[in-house]
């Protein structure tokens, strides 16, 4: 397909991204946020950061819609539903706006290594860009890690290139 | 009065941090007054509140202002000597009494800057920094914990060097070509933190020994390093010779 592009091809580089270890607080990765991605003028999309351990290895990666589930009350946190009609329970999130001042605080004090999404999928660099495809939509993933042999990150692969390649070969069929 | 300068490169912290250095230098913050809240200084120099916050931080850090919870910042009496520059040649910190020190390397990874750690490597908020966490102990008792904070593109492959048993200084110098010109230390009694607390072995209510450097090389600062040190059996030593 795609005239044999693979995952270097279109991938960015990791330094796009801020970077935090796994130990620092959702309070300080906030704070990152807010500097890094949201009062800078580079175009990070999707607007992430990764996670590291001490000794730079990738565990994770932490996005806007993490950070908010972090700060989220437990009751409020999906349940796993049995055979029983789905309700509409965004009326629930009345209870969290009256708790959200102390609650949320408190809540943030959390290490990012427990909201964070783990790095549990990722292509190597040789990789065809479907397989990046692939995992994205069958995982819910916007980023992708590049992994060196199974080890030495290289590299992300972010949708809209993914996007970008295989839309092309499309319109041009 | 002095205001800033939008036009002007040097940035707004800095010039927000010399013109209050000239306050109390003309005493008109005189000697243990309280400046201007936070936002008074916002509404006088029309700017927003994290140049404001630097500026105080970095001039706490040197010893002109002191905060006080709940009560406020006051101009302190100065206590930091300036007299002590000389043309030195130094050494890493090294503990005292020519004691065999083994290192345990505790992370070695990349950071953004957090907290207030851009204003103390003077490095813009959204730029990669190294971070460096040793233990160093004597007999296997540790002794010092070390933090050190350098950007990332001035030394990239400093990621996967050898710290455990070669000198920081060294690599920085002999390997990344970023000879260190000049460094300023800070010295304080500190309350430490829960991991400094555990990793140390102290108990909860004694105070220890911070050691703030910061390394520049030229004009540019190149390190910021924290260390932490139990209060008792061993001393600092930092050495300087005059050339």
């Amino acid at each position: 397909m795609s005239k044999g592009k693979v995952a270097k091809d279109v991938m960015i580089d990791v330094f796009e991204f801020p970077h935090i270890p796994y130990w620092f607080s959702i309070r300080q990765a906030i704070g990152i946020v807010k500097k890094s991605l949201l009062g800078s003028e580079k175009c990070h999309h999707p607007m992430a950061v990764l996670v590291f351990d001490e000794k730079y290895n990738l565990l994770g990666t932490l996005s806007l819609k993490d950070i908010l589930r972090g700060l989220e009350p437990k009751f409020l946190k999906p349940t796993t539903k049995a055979q029983v009609p789905s309700e509409d329970e965004s009326g629930l999130s009345v209870l969290w706006d009256t708790l959200f001042d102390k609650g949320a605080k408190e809540a943030a004090e959390k290490p990012v290594s427990e909201v964070m999404v783990p790095a549990k999928f990722f292509v190597q660099p040789d990789d065809p860009i479907t397989k990046a495809a692939y995992l994205m939509v069958h995982n819910d993933l916007a980023l992708l890690p590049v992994l060196e042999n199974k080890k030495k990150f290289v590299g992300l692969v972010r949708i809209r290139e993914v996007f970008d390649e295989l839309s092309s070969s499309i319109l041009e069929g | 009065m002095e205001l800033v300068h939008r036009e002007n490169s040097q940035k707004l912290y800095i010039q927000l941090e010399n013109i209050f250095k000239n306050k109390i230098g003309d005493k008109k913050w005189s000697v243990g007054s309280q400046i201007p809240t936070e936002e008074e200084l916002c509404k006088i120099y029309g700017v927003s509140k994290a140049p404001v916050r630097a500026a105080i931080l970095e001039l706490v850090r040197q010893g002109y202002l002191m905060r006080q919870q709940g009560k406020g910042t006051f101009v302190c009496k100065r206590v930091i000597s300036e007299g002590l520059l000389m043309h030195t040649s130094f050494k890493e910190l090294m503990l005292d009494a020519g004691v065999g020190f083994s290192t345990k390397v505790l992370a070695q990874t990349v950071t953004m800057p957090v907290d207030d750690i851009d204003v103390k490597l003077n490095v813009p908020e959204d730029k990669h920094l190294i971070y460096l966490k040793r233990l160093m102990l004597v007999e296997n008792e540790p002794v010092l914990l070390q933090e050190a904070y350098i950007p990332h593109h001035l030394c990239p492959k400093l990621l996967r060097d050898n710290i455990e048993n070669n000198s920081l200084f060294e690599l920085i110098e002999k390997k990344y070509g970023l000879k260190i010109t000049k460094v300023k230390d800070y010295i304080e009694v500190v309350t430490p933190s829960a991991d400094e607390i555990k990793l140390l072995g102290l108990s909860d209510c004694t105070g220890a020994l911070l050691l703030e450097q910061n390394f520049y090389s030229g004009d540019t600062q190149i390190m910021y390093m924290r260390s932490i040190k139990k209060p008792e059996r061993f001393r600092f030593l930092i050495e300087f010779e005059r050339k």
